[in-house]
């Protein structure tokens, strides 16, 4: 065994701030998540702001092998599933005077109240 | 991934052909891709030569971490041999894990140092007696060392570029943390610029060496031709010491200062730098640890390992 | 190094006690800093070289305020604060200013792992202690210095005390290890709690809040972590057996250190480097 124990690993992923995404940052190695915690932010994210941090022992880690990753093709065919598919509704709307609710405007709903 | 054939239906011929034909379209090879053994062996050597020389490439600078003159350039050369090390941490990390398949671990690494086995770059064994030398690390072996780390980072395998990202995105604070010690230095008193002079005559021939030999026939042995055909990098040694002299000598010629080699000139007509050889022959023997550093670091990097062992022992199992 | 506050008129009642705290806050950092320093590459593995001097740096930054503080009070300019003061004028506390183990930081460094764990957390906490009281000081400018420094001793302590407690934990031959450094720290650690000599005006004026507040409320919030840890700490284990700092009594290990950290310096404190 000699010192396999102490060396083990972690995957280290951030936030920079609340609002964002996980972020893979690397890998390190230490003796337990404890350690782990205390190292990731020094060793990766010195010169950048974090708002969280998550360590991963990588052996509770179950990724694609080279052989499953092929599971990950598929056909160009699946339109139906995007806005894509429905592109003609814009000309129909028209036909009746109204404008399309496309991603730009929906997404707009939850902005800030007219007026403020 | 083009063809859709299962990996284990492949003959080792058609596993390689599809290796080439990915790397050859620019695609990234990961740690778990099928990869041909020189492949494997060739990136283990490369890496973690270059992340154990960050290692020990903090302790010809640590010696001025201390003792650096004012608390700004304390601060600015703690920050910046702490990046070696963690330089060292990126690679080792990328190193580890194509040796995981070998059985082997960072003790590995530390112990393949320890024996010999593992050889440091040739810049790390030698002396840095002064604070001039301190600043000379940080511009002109830095420089260097971008010169030759920038010309990786588009490898062909992804943990090593994207820890290459890292470390040349760190490089660049490196290259002025030097710059503004030496600016400081040849700017000063008498005694300041012979300290930056006597640094860089001291220097100059294992700043040659950094590169390493022109090929082959200089040293017997060159691993360039295969990193190449990997996509590992694309320029030959001779190019980015080239690329060095382009960039670095009017900077240092600009400063006042003199390079130890009269007959350097550029040559337009052929648009190369002439120079005169480094000593290859020493520098084949620096790298076997006959530097004249090699022993005191390797021995302090062994005590402080061996002294912290209980530490590592005490967490072996701890979770 | 900029910092705010320029020179505000100070009570000259107020003065001697004033620098007294700032020197000690300056001087402690300083050199615990430079210790740290020493360590780098050294540590018991990689990734802890890199956290650790990540707080070498934030401890000789926050030194610096100190020093940038003391220069606003018209004594001299930070580096020479730092690099060109003798022993006998240093107020940092004894503890701070021991070696890190045997042998020298460039060939046979044999440097205690436990000792350093110890060191530095127990430190981290009294500074932490110092420094919330600090936030309150009627001086405004150590005040508003205080509430920045405190932000980087959240970290500071939640990686020392991670160390001592897995340590301490883990039995054996690093229990034996860390209960001899906790013998050495404490052995000097009333000369970290202590003020020194102008420590009664240092609370008149509101600079700082009574000594024997501050030790009581380190010994309070540490209490439960022996406990955590199965050790039995009383206050007559702290004691400050290699002298008292504040009052410029020192060890041959603080000459030594001012005698690295001012090589450079010295060869031209005029020059500038």
């Amino acid at each position: 065994m000699g010192n396999e124990g102490f060396y083990q690993e972690f995957e280290v992923f951030s936030q920079r701030t609340d609002t964002s995404p996980l972020q893979y940052q690397f890998s390190l190695l230490a003796p337990n998540r404890e350690l782990a915690l205390v190292m990731a932010q020094e060793n990766f994210m010195r010169r950048e702001a974090v708002a969280d941090i998550w360590v991963v022992k990588r052996s509770d880690i179950r990724k694609l092998t080279p052989e499953e990753k092929q599971s990950l093709q598929r056909l160009d065919n699946k339109e139906y599933r995007t806005t894509k598919g429905y592109g003609y509704l814009k000309k129909k709307w028209r036909h009746y005077e109204q404008e399309m609710l496309d991603e730009k405007e929906i997404l707009s709903w939850g902005g800030v109240k007219k007026g403020e | 991934m083009s063809e859709a054939l299962f990996y284990q239906e492949m003959t080792e011929e058609e596993k390689y052909e599809q290796f080439m034909k990915r790397i050859n379209t620019g695609e990234k090879i990961e740690a778990d891709d099928w990869m041909p053994e020189d492949y494997r062996m060739t990136l283990i050597k490369l890496i973690s030569m270059h992340g154990i020389s960050e290692i020990m490439g903090a302790l010809p600078e640590k010696e001025w971490v201390p003792k650096a003159p004012s608390l700004k350039r304390k601060l600015g050369i703690m920050a910046k041999v702490q990046d070696e090390m963690g330089h060292g941490q990126l690679l080792l990390r990328v190193a580890e894990d194509l040796m995981k398949p070998l059985g082997k671990t960072r003790e590995d690494i530390m112990q393949d140092l320890f024996s010999g086995k593992l050889k440091f770059h040739n810049v790390f064994h030698m002396e840095a007696p002064t604070w001039g030398d301190a600043g000379l690390i940080g511009w002109l072996v830095d420089g260097a060392a971008i010169i030759t780390q920038t010309n990786m980072l588009n490898a062909s395998y992804g943990p090593y570029a994207r820890a290459l990202k890292r470390i040349c995105a760190e490089e660049v604070f490196h290259a002025q943390h030097g710059e503004a010690i030496i600016m400081a230095l040849a700017e000063g008193t008498d005694e300041q610029r012979a300290m930056v002079q006597d640094a860089v005559n001291r220097w100059w021939e294992a700043l040659l060496m950094f590169f390493g030999p022109g090929d082959a026939s200089t040293t017997g042995t060159s691993k360039q031709d295969t990193t190449i055909k990997y996509k590992i990098r694309t320029k030959t040694n001779e190019d980015l010491r080239q690329d060095f002299f382009t960039k670095y000598i009017p900077r240092v010629l600009s400063l006042g200062l003199t390079l130890p080699d009269e007959t350097m000139h550029f040559d337009q007509e052929r648009e190369l730098w002439i120079y005169k050889q480094p000593d290859w022959n020493r520098f084949k023997d620096i790298i076997k640890n006959n530097g004249p550093k090699s022993q005191e670091r390797l021995g302090l990097r062994r005590t402080a390992y061996d002294t912290n062992k209980w530490v590592r022992e005490a967490l072996n199992t701890a979770n | 190094m900029n910092e705010p506050a320029g020179n505000i008129p100070i009570d000259s009642k107020i003065k001697p006690a004033l620098t007294s705290l700032l020197y000690q806050l300056a001087d402690d950092d300083f050199i615990l800093a430079y210790r740290g320093s020493e360590w780098l590459g050294l540590a018991p593995h990689i990734e802890e070289d890199v956290a650790f001097s990540s707080i070498s740096q934030d401890t000789m930054g926050h030194a610096a305020m100190f020093y940038q503080l003391l220069s606003n009070l018209g004594e001299g300019n930070v580096d020479s604060l730092a690099h060109a003061r003798e022993a006998s004028e240093r107020q940092n506390a004894v503890l701070l200013e021991l070696v890190n183990g045997p042998g020298h930081y460039l060939s046979s460094a044999q440097y205690d792992w436990a000792f350093a764990v110890v060191r530095n957390y127990f430190y981290s906490q009294a500074k932490k202690i110092r420094l919330d009281s600090l936030k309150n000081s009627s001086y405004q400018p150590l005040a508003e210095v205080a509430l920045k420094v405190n932000m980087e001793l959240y970290y500071h302590l939640l990686h020392w005390k991670t160390w001592v407690i897995q340590l301490m934990q883990a039995g054996g031959e690093a229990r034996t290890r860390m209960e001899a450094a906790i013998g050495k720290v404490l052995a000097d650690f009333e000369g970290v709690l202590n003020l020194g000599p102008l420590a009664k005006e240092m609370a008149e004026h509101d600079l700082v809040e009574k000594e024997e507040v501050l030790k009581q409320r380190w010994l309070f919030i540490m209490k439960p972590v022996f406990e955590s840890v199965n050790l039995s700490v009383s206050e007559a284990d702290i004691a400050m057996k290699n002298g008292n700092g504040r009052i410029g009594e020192h060890t041959a290990d603080l000459d030594d250190a001012l005698s690295t950290l001012s090589e450079v310096y010295s060869i031209n404190p005029a020059a500038s480097w």
